[in-house]
């Protein structure tokens, strides 16, 4: 694994755009920087042997969790700008000498990694090498059905969270039909041209 | 190797973030960062041994990476309801 151009251009880059996450003062800028950043880890999946899995970080990470953080902060940010008391004094430095001593003992334990003098080579990491160790009974098979349960739980606990009285009221009385039912109210009403939550 | 080490200084930036920010969505979003440095090492260290499992692995990270998301945010969307903000300072009813 030679280091050239490609190689420093790259960790630039994901050191850049990580910083952008960190550092960046708008909430949907950082949301675009976290974007960029894992197109820039996808490309360099591809140049490490794992095709499927850039494949799979580009549609699911870059395609759907991100935009559902930017659904979110566009959702909450007209009411949420208001930043109120700090409960400790803010010493952000302090914070920056932890992660730097953190990436220094990361960096000196990692470069001790003694790879294996002949790997075999990967194939790639095409579906078709993946699927073989993903739907192995011996392999993977059960932390996959496990996994995509998991997927199930999150997907119906997410709408239970946002909406937890219609749930509970549809669902705690199923002999008698709902005939109460309110439509929710909206989240924000427009009041003299500034978004106004209400409770 | 070189990727070990971009896995190890995204980590660290990502704690950086969840240290400073000030906002639930922000922390998230470092927290987001923080997973992907992890699947970057766990794909640097498969193609180094040659072992496809860390993939695997790392396709799993990726679906439960989902997962979190769509729970932690829909938290934050009642939370946001219920107090109207998501400064994580004023978020102090559970302290201890």
């Amino acid at each position: 694994m030679s280091v050239g151009f490609w190689e420093i251009l790259a960790l630039l880059l994901l050191v850049g755009t990580g910083l952008a996450v960190v550092r960046l003062q708008n909430a949907v800028h950082a949301a675009l920087a976290l974007i960029a950043n894992f197109l820039v880890v996808a490309g360099v999946y591809v140049a490490l042997e794992a095709r499927f899995v850039a494949m799979i970080q580009i549609i699911v990470y870059a395609g759907a969790i991100v935009v559902l953080f930017l659904f979110v902060i566009m959702l909450l940010s007209a009411a949420s700008a208001n930043v109120g008391q700090d409960l400790l004094p803010r010493l952000p430095w302090v914070a920056g000498l932890g992660a730097a001593g953190l990436a220094a003992v990361l960096v000196y334990a990692l470069t001790r990694f003694q790879p294996p003098a002949n790997a075999p080579a990967l194939g790639g990491g095409l579906p078709q090498a993946l699927g073989p160790l993903l739907y192995d009974p011996e392999k993977w098979l059960y932390a996959l059905l496990v996994v995509g349960f998991l997927l199930l739980v999150a997907t119906v606990a997410a709408v239970v969270l946002i909406e937890p009285e219609r749930i509970i009221s549809a669902t705690s009385h199923p002999a008698h039909p709902r005939q109460d039912q309110k439509p929710t109210p909206p989240m924000t009403e427009q009041k003299d041209g500034k978004a106004v939550v209400k409770r | 190797m070189i990727w070990l080490i971009a896995s190890a200084l995204l980590f660290s930036i990502g704690a950086y973030g969840a240290l400073t920010r000030r906002t639930a969505i922000l922390m998230f979003l470092s927290i987001e960062l923080m997973l992907n440095a992890a699947a970057l090492s766990l794909i640097s260290f498969s193609r180094l041994s040659g072992s496809l499992d860390a993939q695997v692995v790392v396709l799993f990270i990726i679906a439960i990476a989902a997962a979190e998301v769509a729970v932690g945010l829909g938290l934050i969307v009642a939370i946001f309801r219920r107090r109207e903000t998501t400064n994580v300072d004023e978020l102090r009813q559970l302290r201890g």
